[in-house]
């Protein structure tokens, strides 16, 4: 029954192509460093699985955001638990985002023909510092008060536009609610969408390309 | 070699292993996730008890009003709010406590002493002292809360 409708599926799809691509594609002999990409990969759907599920009771208000922020970890029954993942995930993002860089890196895998893939993943790298940025803010206690008030002002530190710069990450000349409300709306929309269309390119070459072998001796 | 059609490939292996593993992790954030979602509506909205008043303010036979202040709780947004209701004893043992809101469409009703009724000012309601409908398009009578008397303090459960 099953087999019949994936067989009427991949009549009108051709799905089964895509899956053989994607899936069954010949990748050479390769190490468990090679399978950082992948856990990252991971790492990045629970993110945005957990982050979903956060924005039913998260409220980007600076009178609201921290009491909603304690309903989800201590009333909401499991909430402690997706606040949780999404919580040390987004620390596991870095790590694994940076630790994938330097398997590449110090492999030799971004030279030709994949400094397109290097170039997305370096821009990945980016989205994954703003979304540990903007996201830090977001649970609106006093650390994140702070650590905030800090961060932005390393962007005053640019010289001539510095100033101006600060004003507009801040949205004004000090952290309020108009702050809060772009760090959230950079956090679940801007970054995203970023993080969606580079990763939809990043695994596209890595698809088309395949991956590389590892050097040789004396390559 | 004999064996092998016995024995899992290990591509078998691996596609057992792939879904096992993949429905375990599923299952770990998808159970939580759907207990997540589904928590505000499971929580019953536990009937506490409100402290009206002292009883010695009653007057005999004169429905008196009680007015407190409750704490009002949903999700995470706390809201104090009014809370009023008239209690009434005929003997300073038994307390009946009934809601000050009309049954029509939700104005306020007051006691009239001289006329002996409760009067809705939006339609003309008129209720007797016990809250029974006299005249007016009211469709019941005025609702009762649960009381309750703890050393001269009564207590209403909340509805």
């Amino acid at each position: 029954m099953l087999a019949k409708v994936a067989d009427w599926l991949d009549e009108r799809f051709g799905w089964r192509q895509v899956w053989e691509a994607i899936f069954l594609r010949k990748i050479p002999h390769v190490n468990w460093f090679y399978t950082l990409g992948s856990a990252t990969l991971f790492v990045a759907t629970t993110q945005a699985i957990t982050g979903i599920l956060l924005t039913m009771y998260y409220v980007p208000d600076p009178t609201r955001a921290y009491d909603s922020v304690t309903y989800i970890t201590t009333e909401l029954p499991m909430g402690w638990f997706i606040r949780g993942l999404h919580h040390w995930g987004a620390s596991a993002m870095v790590i694994l985002t940076v630790l994938h860089l330097l398997r590449v890196f110090f492999l030799g895998a971004y030279k030709y023909p994949r400094e397109v893939t290097w170039i997305t993943g370096v821009l990945l790298l980016l989205v994954v510092i703003g979304f540990g940025f903007t996201g830090y803010l977001l649970p609106w206690d006093q650390r994140a008060y702070w650590a905030t008030t800090v961060g932005t002002r390393i962007i005053g530190l640019a010289p001539g536009v510095g100033e101006w710069m600060l004003r507009v990450a801040r949205g004004g000349s000090d952290l309020s609610a108009v702050t809060l409300a772009r760090f959230f709306g950079t956090h679940v929309w801007v970054l995203p969408a970023s993080l969606a269309a580079l990763i939809g390119i990043h695994l596209y070459l890595i698809i088309k390309i395949g991956i590389s072998a590892v050097p040789e001796k004396d390559e | 070699m004999k064996e092998s059609k016995e024995k899992m490939s290990r591509r078998d292996f691996m596609s057992a292993a792939i879904a096992g593993i993949g429905g375990i992790i599923g299952a770990a954030i998808g159970i939580p996730a759907i207990a997540y979602i589904i928590g505000p509506a499971q929580k019953t909205e536990s009937g506490d008890w409100i402290q009206l008043g002292a009883i010695s303010k009653v007057e005999m036979d004169t429905p008196t009003l009680f007015k407190t202040i409750i704490e009002n709780q949903t999700g995470w947004v706390k809201e104090e709010e009014e809370f009023s209701a008239y209690v009434l004893t005929s003997n300073g043992r038994d307390f009946t406590v009934m809601s000050n809101v009309c049954t029509h469409l939700g104005c306020r009703v007051r006691w009239i002493d001289d006329q002996n009724i409760f009067a809705c000012p939006c339609h003309n309601g008129k209720f007797s002292q016990d809250g029974n409908v006299l005249d007016g398009p009211p469709p019941r009578p005025l609702d009762r809360f649960e009381g309750m008397v703890e050393n001269g303090i009564l207590y209403v459960k909340r509805g």
